[in-house]
């Protein structure tokens, strides 16, 4: 293969970032290739998560390009290449409702009306990641944090992503919850992962030290 | 029918005696309102001399570019409360909330005019401004609750906000549950007044009309159509205002641009 025919699922191409007048990223570049499994590393504030948000369009970069499947984030193209991101935050905020009520909502945005037939793999989905069925009707503010996060996770497989944005998704989840998560990654080729974590262990095709390589990093 | 019974001056000076029963219990509780009580009080009396002594020059000439100035100085000044009120920039409010107020004013105020009342001339001075009043009064309340409701939610629940637009939604989808919100709480207490009224306060337009000596079946007519004429106004105006100004206040990436609010 190619290049041309299978371009990085993500790349980051000189990105510096400022807030309010201090460098948070400078010229950092990234490559990720389809499949691949990356783990953001470093001290808090080094701009870990500031990278995933600008992969999403949710920070526009000072300098540089981000590019999706090889086509430029930019105003336009934002809109369709979020459809090919999944995002799950820290401590995810999901809306109001019922466990149910959150996992069904994505399907009504014109995007993802297709795909409404994924809401069948919702049982296995659960048991695969040690929820229990009963939760389904549960508001979803009485779910503890590593509930939550599992919730958002399979609501993005359910929408069938292949860029996984993972921001300390395993940092609320005992180590068997965590392993759950980690072996349904792990063998999907299909699947690519950059997840931000102070854990090295969580995805190891390759870890990256935000500390060391932000200031003017390059990583192909 | 009864005549309209004038107030003399002495006697208008009397009613300001009803102010020692608010006076002697903000002194004896010591509630904190006093100069502001007061203030308000002197403001009152002042901007309703001036706008009485005003109407009526406005009301004896009766020219329609005068009557059309006098309710956009009432929509420009209810445009910057509406954009004070909500926490707001004024430069990037201002224009798009004049015409929110202006539309839903306007509308509901040339129906009630022309078709309820059937008036030939629909600037009437006698008609347009004491009707136009009211509906803008209601307008700017409205959407003083639906522009800080919706944009602060949205402040608030950032996360869940920038969630559902990770999971693919368009602007449009991801704001719709905040537009519903802060509908639902700016028309609110439109929706309560309208199953109230009658019963438990009889409202300024009626009270107006029977005062004027109508008789009250007469005084009940105006009071349905200018309820009906309020709910379609604030509905209008607050379904413009989120509208209007939704394009200045989103980033072309879909994530609200915070340098919206004042702080």
């Amino acid at each position: 293969m190619t290049e041309t025919d299978h371009p990085p699922a993500v790349r980051l191409d000189g990105i510096t970032l400022r807030f309010g007048g201090k460098t948070i990223l400078h010229q950092f570049s990234l490559e990720v290739a389809p499949g691949q499994k990356i783990t953001l590393t470093g001290r808090s504030g080094s701009g870990k998560t500031s990278i995933l948000r600008c992969i999403l369009g949710f920070t526009v970069p000072d300098e540089g390009a981000v590019f999706i499947d090889g086509e430029r984030l930019t105003e336009a193209s934002v809109w369709s290449l979020r459809a090919k991101l999944a995002y799950v935050a820290q401590e995810p905020d999901l809306g109001p409702g019922t466990v149910m009520e959150i996992l069904e909502r994505p399907f009504q945005y014109r995007a993802n009306r297709a795909l409404r037939k994924n809401l069948d793999w919702t049982p296995q989905l659960f048991e695969r990641f040690m929820l229990t069925r009963d939760l389904i009707n549960q508001p979803v503010t009485e779910l503890s944090g590593g509930e939550k996060q599992r919730v958002a996770l399979i609501s993005s497989i359910l929408l069938g992503r292949r860029i996984f944005l993972l921001d300390e998704v395993t940092s609320a989840l005992d180590r068997a919850a965590k392993e759950a998560v980690l072996e349904y990654f792990r063998p999907r080729d299909d699947l690519t992962v950059i997840s931000v974590s102070h854990d090295t262990q969580s995805f190891n095709d390759r870890v990256i030290d935000i500390d060391i390589t932000a200031a003017g990093g390059s990583l192909g | 029918m009864s005549e309209t019974i004038e107030i003399a001056d002495l006697n208008l000076a009397l009613a300001y005696g009803l102010l020692l029963f608010p006076l002697a219990i903000i002194l004896w509780y010591r509630v904190p309102m006093l100069g502001a009580a007061a203030q308000s009080v002197v403001r009152m009396t002042v901007q309703l001399v001036f706008v009485g002594l005003y109407l009526q020059v406005v009301f004896r000439l009766d020219w329609w570019w005068l009557n059309v100035l006098w309710l956009l100085v009432m929509i420009l000044v209810a445009d910057v409360s509406v954009v004070r009120g909500a926490g707001l920039r004024m430069r990037r409010f201002a224009i798009p909330l004049f015409i929110a107020l202006l539309v839903g004013s306007a509308v509901p105020l040339l129906f009630f005019v022309g078709v309820i009342l059937r008036r030939p001339f629909l600037l009437e001075a006698q008609f347009a401004i004491p009707i136009g009043g009211m509906i803008l009064g209601n307008c700017l309340r409205a959407d003083i609750i639906v522009i800080r409701n919706f944009y602060e939610a949205i402040r608030e629940s950032e996360k869940a906000f920038l969630h559902t637009l990770a999971q693919g939604a368009r602007l449009a989808e991801a704001t719709r549950p905040y537009m519903r919100n802060a509908t639902h709480a700016a028309l609110g207490p439109t929706v309560a007044m309208m199953a109230t009224v009658g019963i438990v306060a009889l409202p300024g337009m009626m009270t107006g009309v029977i005062l004027a000596g109508a008789d009250p079946l007469t005084a009940i007519k105006y009071q349905i159509a200018i309820m009906i004429a309020i709910f379609s106004g604030t509905t209008l105006t607050v379904a413009l205002a989120i509208w209007l100004t939704m394009r200045q206040s989103f980033t072309a990436y879909g994530t609200l641009d915070t340098r919206i609010f004042r702080k």
